[in-house]
């Protein structure tokens, strides 16, 4: 579940002329070649393995927890960026808050599967505690799931925003994309999205108890050289 | 029989062990990467603090506002250098940084 974007969304987005956001189509063909494959390293075979859906559903049944790549921890990071702020790499799966000192709190997130990527400087314009979430028309059309939750889902731990979400705004427009948490951790790692951000429960939670509303939000393009234009 | 073929048998058989000891070491499992490293992609893209550099360098380097550049795409050069491509309003550019982040050039695209 991915919150309220949806392709049509995304159109819509482009034709509020947001000058910072790139939408970028990534269906193509040639892209989906392109798609990062991402691997984790498994510290008991000492092997670099795949890591997809199924071997993410295995890892997290067996270890209930994601690999240690995607637990938060503390990095080195050299910017220019002040703290507060969060830079998203889609690609590597990482979310950095940005901390004193060139270092960051790294987490690990959820994203966009493939056509859902996006790139974008944004910002928080507001945050919600178990946020409620409404389905949008174009998700009610295509999954029957969604129907029932046509008036809005209340917030809870089936709710697919999962305990916190970051609206993220470009200027005073939402844009329909958030940073939230998720009832599937085990996600984590994956491109699964349709564009959100998601990010484990307790990570969501202590990244809003560190982030104020206005901080800037940097999306980094997911894809290698696959950008086409805005 | 005599001791002579015994003898080299076991020199055969220790020479053999020796090789296979140096051969079991030449192939054996690399130690782990560090804590920060422990998974990758088979696209190799630059480290999000090496894009967000060459945006800062081409910020500095155009006059342009720094909230409108933003890295577009990457990629790895050799094993120390990085290409990015930005965006500052439409307006291309080019940017080599090395894995010490320091910023190599900046260029119009």
């Amino acid at each position: 579940m991915t919150g309220k974007l949806t392709i049509a969304g995304r159109a819509a987005l482009q034709r509020r002329s947001l000058t910072a956001i790139v939408a970028v189509a990534l269906g193509l063909v040639a892209v989906a070649a392109l798609a990062a494959g991402t691997q984790v390293f498994d510290p008991k075979t000492r092997k670099w393995v795949d890591y997809d859906r199924t071997r993410a559903r295995k890892y997290y049944a067996a270890h209930n927890e994601v690999p240690e790549a995607f637990r938060p921890q503390m990095v080195k990071f050299r910017t220019a960026e002040v703290p507060g702020t969060i830079i998203i790499d889609g690609n590597q799966h990482f979310l950095y808050l940005v901390q004193p000192g060139q270092r960051a709190m790294r987490y690990g997130i959820g994203v966009g599967r493939e056509g859902f990527g996006w790139a974008g400087i944004v910002r928080v314009g507001r945050m919600a505690e178990w946020p409620t979430w409404t389905p949008p028309a174009e998700m009610i059309a295509r999954d029957p799931n969604a129907v029932k939750h046509a008036g809005g889902m209340p917030g809870g731990p089936d709710n697919p925003l999962g305990a916190r979400a970051l609206y993220l705004y470009e200027r005073d427009q939402d844009t329909i994309y958030r940073i939230h948490g998720t009832p599937e951790p085990w996600t984590i790692g994956l491109d699964v999205s349709s564009g959100c951000i998601r990010m484990r429960n307790d990570d969501i939670t202590d990244l809003a108890s560190r982030v104020k509303v206005g901080a800037k939000v940097i999306v980094l393009m997911q894809g290698a050289a696959l950008y086409k234009g805005v | 029989m005599s001791a002579k073929p015994a003898v080299r048998i076991s020199i055969r058989a220790i020479a053999i062990g020796f090789l296979a000891g140096g051969l079991s070491a030449c192939v054996s499992a690399p130690p782990p990467p560090p804590q920060d490293q422990m998974s990758r992609t088979q696209v190799e893209t630059a480290p999000a603090d090496l894009q967000l550099l060459c945006a800062d360098a081409v910020a500095k380097a155009s006059g342009a506002d720094s909230t409108k550049i933003l890295p577009v795409s990457s990629s790895k050069i050799d094993s120390k250098t990085y290409q990015v491509e930005l965006d500052a309003s439409g307006k291309k550019t080019s940017c080599l940084v090395d894995t010490d982040g320091n910023v190599k050039s900046v260029q119009p695209t």
